[in-house]
């Protein structure tokens, strides 16, 4: 189609060989002339900078141990809560008898006490942990 | 250049003798700068780019592999940091369309083609224009003098796909090329 068209217009189509020529034939730039020093500054300061610190595992690992275990304790917990609310929920839908929302509320309020309880003591744990890590290394 | 410089500078460097590192940078500055600019045709972030790239070779110097040269190594390397960079923030130019490049712009185009200059300006914008996987393949090819296995070490490509995109590439800037850059036919005898 584009043979035809160059045929019908009088013009040769450009070609690979062409194209390699105009592509191949690149300006070359010359680096101004403190690129070196720029370089070599940036990279004294790099070797310069104290090296990363690395992560306190051998301190953080009772840590995460101890959470890792809450957080499994608190998922087999709600899962076990989310069954046992399951077989409670079907009364608490009757209007009939308002009378039977109380037990279930009842039981919200203690394990919603004993959940609040607990993640207190989560925090203050994880707190005071984190502080001690941070007051040794200082 | 000298492979053995470089060898030398690097053994150098790792040893703890940071000053080492000036004579790769003064060996290699202007390849790279160069290949930054064909990534990037703006030559303030061409050295920018540059700078970044040795920097990282700096850092990197320790995963050198001496199964390759050093200059495949860094021009790896910097290529990956170029084509990244510019996936971040593209070069201004690449937002030209296939469709815009090269219309005519004065009377000769429609009887006697464009000028040289004007051609090869065009072919340019034609290849900045085209999708990056081409466009990184035809710009490492011609950095490197026309060389399939250099363009694609440089890539981390198999030489058979740097092939295909070269010929895809080229495939597309004909089929998008002729109507415009036509060069007059001689008159046969």
């Amino acid at each position: 189609m584009t043979r035809l068209l160059g045929r019908l217009t009088g013009k040769r189509l450009l070609g690979i060989d062409e194209i390699d020529g105009i592509l191949a034939r690149q300006d070359q730039i010359l680096p101004s002339s403190g690129f070196a020093v720029s370089v070599m500054d940036a990279v004294r300061r790099e070797a310069a900078a104290p090296p990363p610190i690395p992560f306190p595992w051998k301190r953080a690992l009772p840590g995460l141990v101890v959470g890792g275990l809450v957080l499994a304790l608190v998922l087999v917990a709600g899962v076990v809560a989310l069954g046992q609310l399951g077989k409670t929920a079907v009364p608490q839908f009757s209007m009939a008898s308002p009378s039977a929302l109380q037990p279930p509320v009842h039981g919200g309020m203690e394990s919603a006490a004993i959940w609040t309880t607990m993640a207190l003591l989560a925090t203050l744990v994880s707190v005071k942990l984190s502080m001690r890590l941070a007051s040794s290394r200082g | 250049m000298s492979a053995s410089d470089d060898q030398a500078d690097v053994d150098r460097v790792l040893a703890g003798d940071i000053s080492a590192f000036e004579g790769i940078v003064r060996r290699w500055q202007a390849p790279l700068i160069n290949l930054a600019y064909r990534f990037c045709h703006d030559r303030g972030r061409s050295e920018e780019m540059a700078q970044e790239a040795f920097l990282r070779a700096y850092r990197a110097l320790a995963q050198w592999r001496k199964d390759a040269v050093f200059s495949t190594w860094l021009f790896a390397l910097a290529t990956n940091l170029f084509r990244s960079e510019l996936r971040r923030i593209p070069a201004r130019i690449v937002s030209v369309s296939l469709d815009d490049i090269a219309e005519p712009a004065d009377a000769r185009a429609s009887d006697g083609g464009l000028e040289d200059h004007d051609r090869d300006l065009a072919v340019r914008r034609a290849v900045w224009a085209l999708p990056p996987k081409y466009r990184e393949a035809l710009t490492l090819f011609y950095f490197h003098d026309m060389d399939v296995a250099s363009a694609a070490r440089s890539l981390g490509l198999p030489e058979g796909t740097v092939k295909a995109r070269l010929f895809r590439g080229r495939e597309i800037l004909r089929g998008k090329l002729p109507q415009r850059l036509a060069v007059p036919r001689l008159k046969e005898a």
